[in-house]
């Protein structure tokens, strides 16, 4: 992006100049102050007070009382379920992505292909990314119930094995991973858009030189996607470290536990495979109300999103254009 | 890494012209083999869907057999689910937050995208790694300190407040890729209106933004399906008050809360996600326009 | 040398960090409320309650409406179908809108609302008004809503857990009488087992820990365990009633089919608070429930005949048959509200006025909770309502007991009970051992 003031010789400091900077300072912060005030109240100030009761014992009655780092060795050491729910989102970290950009790109390349019809295609791929999520959690653990389900009725009847889906502690995240690959149309179309970009040019030319459509997809498709997939690597690891609401919601609507009436509510139902990261700060938060545990967990969850961030950021700063 | 124009349009990566016999049997085979696969994903995509509206429209005890046709067919079902009390006030609850939180996002998130655009000044660098920063931050990491503030401090929890208030204070995704879209703008048109002697906020509104609509709008409708498919905000701040809850908080609670059966939350279901689906029929070149810039211009 | 715009710049920050700092350590007092008000005074209290069913909130209305014509001057907001977790967000954020008397469908939490003081004392207000509560109320219900002296809960009706049987199974297998002891119950749960190819076209009883009412800590009270030792320490490691309750159980998986048979037949059951509940459906022949099962079967078009009996117990505890897990819905006055002596009033005719107890229990079909309500001739004489009296009055009968992080513990040993029964876990002993440590942590970091 040209026009950047040239910072070699700074111009005098006239009266006017001072003006104009001042206008200029005053105009930023116009139309930053938003911004501006919203940062400092949603995201420093949270944070700040979040790292600071990770060290306090407050249960929302009396005023926090400074405990050092108790909270930390429990949540650590004896909280049962911080390293499962940890285990589980780098999971779902590293088979979502993964499996939401192949199924995205194959599906893509699939519907460009199909030349007839492609528009009917495109919208029955792209429809279930619409879903909204509580109703496609729903769904999906009505469709794979493992008693009375219409899959596991289909799967019977040509004689395969039924499994237990969100029923059961092995299958519960591949039935989320199946969940997440039918919303898989926003990346699906995005896809399409950047494959449709490749030069034409650049497959001809490959062709000439006897490559098959192997090796096309290799060397010409590939390299060209490769900012495009980078992206959906890091949309893709920003919502599974934040992936709170369908494992939550398959959990509790699988068990059959009513819960309602305040009972301790079994987390990560079936056996804390459904456990997120996210889904802890809830529990010791507004669960339990051990806010400082509660505050731990969160620091972490923090942690570890900055340092995905920060390492897909220099992988991939190329196409953000942070510097423009 | 903005691509307005590319090169050749290509509709399909291969060429054929006049190929010899081998390679067209070999591109039939390909043709039949891609066909196949995309019919048959195409009806495990679309399979759920008819599931759930099979099953909508069963009766209590047959929603709980392996049955997958609905014998009699109860209609009256997607009727039912409205009487079911709150549904209703879901509904209006979705809509409010919705609508407003929208709203509210553009107006305070497109002057904040035209200043990490438009203007040069130190600190701008170090904005936008804020913006990012903020849009890499779960919910969950800031979410035990605003609680308490909502509701000790200010009483507002059991209401929509807490949601929509901070949308009036722009949002990191909406600004980054409206500043995205923006940075598009040539540099031309801006300084055109600077030397007609607009002010900045008159070139906001009479250059950058009308041509930025595709991504208002995009921004826009990003925006509102976040409110609307929003479960972790509601389920913060209205679940201790029914008469605040959202269509997404609500639904999850229909099956045990009203004590009903999978047919009856198979039609709530559908109601839920009809709306979207038949607004994704009638606006699809906007949604399809929206999630493409996303990835093309992020 | 200082530009202006870079002074500007170093005085925001320097007064943001410090608006930071004050912010953060400022927002936290705590709110408090206070009995200092005129009980004869004209006023509105807020009551939250869990009851949502239109017949169940009109039987809660009744009662508030014969409070209302006793106590004109006090007048009652009720507010239904509330949970604890939403009790425990509105008592922190107290304001004009949380509640002044709040009543609760589990017992778990009352020791966390003791310790925390999110509830008062009643102990007090008891003493003002002449109510002796050992007099008052059956031990059970006592102990459920008290901590280490704390009374800060009173018993508002009471749910005694039982064995419900299917007559016409019985009778189709020969069985003439229901099961006492645990050899005689295992015995008829697999005779009136049906398998039929992979799944059961009838099955006995759902043992599963995830089959609803049949919870470690209900099939427990038979054999009457000890939780915590008197120094509140977890007991579970060293109590032979438990562990041999977790073995009782696990044999009689194996003997009705195993894990994986019976964990799929359960998800095909409907939910269980409708008229698709598996004894309703006669999916089970036998289940363990509450007393209010009887009117919901009565209420529906089940065609279920079916009898009441006291669940059994261990073959070596015979002589304590007829008793049986007992708990209850609590009610208590919040330590946020300004109206405690009005609401004090409220509670006290709730739960001691024995004609109202009397008829919101026949209203709901639950077991009233005081001695004198319980022996009243108004109650509901059907035999099989009086069955879950007399369950309610053995002096045997137990309940779980409070602690100050609620109901955590039950869960601790429920997980205990998925993982030994799905074979996860085999050794029983250190998987007790391993749940007696997490439960001293768990409740050494609430505190």
């Amino acid at each position: 992006m040209k026009g950047a003031v040239a910072s070699g010789t700074r111009p005098r400091a006239t009266p006017e100049l001072r003006a104009r900077k001042r206008r200029e300072l005053v105009r930023n912060l116009a139309f930053l102050s938003p911004w501006l005030l919203g940062t400092g109240l949603f995201f420093l100030y949270p944070l700040v007070t979040t790292v600071w009761l990770s060290f306090t014992h407050y249960d929302g009655f009396t005023s926090p009382v400074w405990t050092g780092v108790d909270n930390w060795h429990y949540v650590l050491h004896e909280y049962s379920f911080f390293w499962p729910a940890l285990r589980n989102t780098l999971w779902f970290v590293v088979v979502i992505v993964s499996l939401r950009i192949v199924v995205g790109l194959v599906l893509g390349m699939t519907v460009i292909s199909v030349k007839r019809g492609s528009s009917v295609f495109r919208t029955l791929f792209y429809a279930p990314y619409l879903a909204p999520p509580v109703a496609a959690t729903l769904a999906f653990v009505f469709l794979l119930n493992p008693g009375t389900g219409p899959v596991n009725s289909v799967l019977g009847k040509l004689g395969l094995p039924q499994p237990g889906w969100f029923n059961d502690p092995a299958w519960s995240k591949p039935a989320l991973a199946l969940l997440a690959v039918w919303g898989v149309g926003d990346l699906m179309v995005i896809f399409m858009a950047a494959l449709l970009d490749v030069p034409r040019e650049l497959y001809e030319a490959a062709e000439l030189d006897g490559a098959g459509s192997l090796r096309r997809f290799r060397h010409v498709t590939l390299p060209t996607l490769r900012p495009i997939l980078g992206f959906a690597a890091i949309t893709g690891v920003i919502a599974m470290m934040q992936y709170y609401t369908e494992p939550l919601v398959a959990g509790q609507v699988a068990s059959g536990q009513i819960g309602g009436s305040g009972q301790q509510v079994e987390p990560g139902y079936p056996a804390g495979s459904t456990l997120t990261l996210p889904q802890l700060v809830y529990n010791l938060g507004f669960q339990r109300f051990d806010i400082g545990a509660a505050c731990v967990v969160a620091v972490v969850l923090f942690v570890l999103s900055m340092v995905f961030a920060a390492f897909l950021m220099r992988r991939g700063s190329v196409f953000l254009g942070v510097g423009e | 890494m903005t691509t307005t124009t590319s090169q050749t349009p290509a509709t399909t990566p291969v060429t054929d012209a006049a190929p010899p016999a081998g390679t067209r049997r070999q591109a039939t085979l390909q043709w039949v083999a891609v066909h196949i696969f995309a019919v048959t994903a195409g009806l495990l995509f679309v399979l759920p869907f008819v599931f759930v509206g099979l099953t909508a429209l069963m009766s209590d005890q047959q929603s709980l057999t392996r049955d997958l046709w609905p014998h009699p067919f109860e209609w009256h079902n997607l009727v039912d689910v409205w009487h079911t009390p709150g549904f209703g006030t879901w509904w209006r609850n979705t809509l409010i937050y919705a609508v407003t939180g929208t709203i509210l996002t553009l107006l305070s998130s497109i002057p904040v995208a035209y200043a990490l655009a438009c203007f040069r000044f130190r600190g701008r660098n170090l904005a936008m790694m804020v913006v990012i920063a903020t849009m890499m931050l779960p919910p969950q990491v800031a979410i035990v300190p605003l609680y308490l503030v909502w509701a000790k401090d200010l009483h507002l929890s059991g209401t929509l407040w807490p949601l929509i208030i901070p949308m009036a204070f722009g949002d990191a995704f909406s600004i980054f890729l409206l500043r995205q879209f923006m940075l598009t703008v040539p540099r031309e048109y801006l300084d055109a209106a600077k030397v007609d002697g607009c002010s900045d906020l008159s070139v906001l509104l009479r250059v950058v933004l009308p041509m930025t609509r595709p991504a208002i709008a995009a921004v826009g409708l990003f925006q509102f399906f976040y409110c609307w498919n929003d479960y972790f905000g509601p389920q913060i701040y209205t679940s201790e008050n029914p008469a605040a809850w959202t269509l997404s908080y609500g639904l999850q609670s229909f099956k045990s809360a009203h004590h009903t059966n999978w047919n009856l939350t198979m039609a709530a279901t559908v109601m839920v996600m009809a709306p979207v689906i038949l607004l994704f029929f009638f606006a699809q070149k906007a949604f399809i326009e929206g999630v493409t810039l996303t990835g093309v211009k992020g | 040398m200082t530009t202006p715009s870079r002074l500007t710049r170093r005085l925001a920050a320097g007064g943001a960090l410090t608006a930071l700092a004050l912010s953060v350590t400022g927002c936290f007092g705590s709110s408090k409320g206070g009995a200092n008000d005129n009980p004869n005074a004209d006023v509105t209290i807020t009551f939250w309650h869990g009851w949502s069913a239109p017949s169940e909130v009109a039987a809660i209305q009744a009662t508030i409406d014969g409070f209302e014509k006793k106590y004109p001057n006090v007048h009652v907001k009720a507010v239904g179908n509330i949970t604890d977790d939403k009790i425990n967000q509105a008592l922190r954020a107290g304001g004009p809108n949380a509640p002044d008397v709040v009543s609760s469908f589990t017992t778990d939490n009352v020791g966390e609302f003791c310790t925390s003081h999110a509830f008062v004392d009643l102990n007090p207000f008891m003493k003002k008004s002449g109510v002796d509560p050992v007099k008052v109320f059956p031990a059970a219900q006592r102990e459920y809503t008290q901590f280490e002296g704390n009374q800060c809960a009173l018993p508002l009706l009471s749910d005694a857990y039982g064995l419900y049987y299917n007559k016409a199974d019985f009778k189709a297998a020969g069985i003439t009488s229901p099961p006492k002891t645990y050899s005689e119950f295992d015995a008829d749960a697999v005779k009136l087992t049906k398998m039929s190819g992979d799944t059961y076209s009838q099955l006995g009883f759902m043992p599963l820990y995830h089959g609803y009412e049949s919870t470690i800590t209900h099939f427990a009270a038979q054999a009457s365990p000890t939780y915590f030792t008197s120094d509140g320490k977890s007991n579970v490691a060293n109590d032979p009633p438990l562990a041999s309750t977790y073995e009782w159980q696990k044999a009689l998986v194996g003997k009705l089919g195993g894990y994986a048979r019976l964990d799929k037949y359960r998800t095909t059951f409907g939910d269980e608070f409708s008229n698709n509940n598996p004894f309703m459906t006669g999916q089970v022949a036998m289940a363990m429930d509450g007393e209010w099962r009887g009117g919901m079967i009565d209420d529906s078009n089940s065609k279920v005949d079916y009898g009441v009996a006291p669940f059994p117990v261990p073959d070596d505890q015979a002589d304590q048959y007829g008793k049986g897990y007992i708990t209850g819905t609590i009610v208590g006055i919040a330590s946020t509200s300004q109206k405690q002596n009005a609401a004090w009033e409220f509670v006290q005719y709730l739960t001691t006025d024995t004609d109202a107890v009397v008829n919101f229990a026949n209203a709901i079909h639950n077991v009233p909770s005081t001695n004198a309500a319980l022996a009243s001739p108004k109650l509901d004489q059907s035999p099989a309502f009086q069955t879950f009296i007399k369950i309610a009055q053995n002096q045997y009968s137990n309940t779980t007991p409070s602690s100050p992080n609620g109901g955590a513990y039950q869960l601790t040993l429920q997980n205990l009970g998925y993982a030994y029964e799905s074979g996860k876990q085999t050794d029983l002993q250190a998987g007790l051992e391993e749940a007696a440590h997490t439960i001293d942590t768990d409740i050494a970091q609430a505190q």
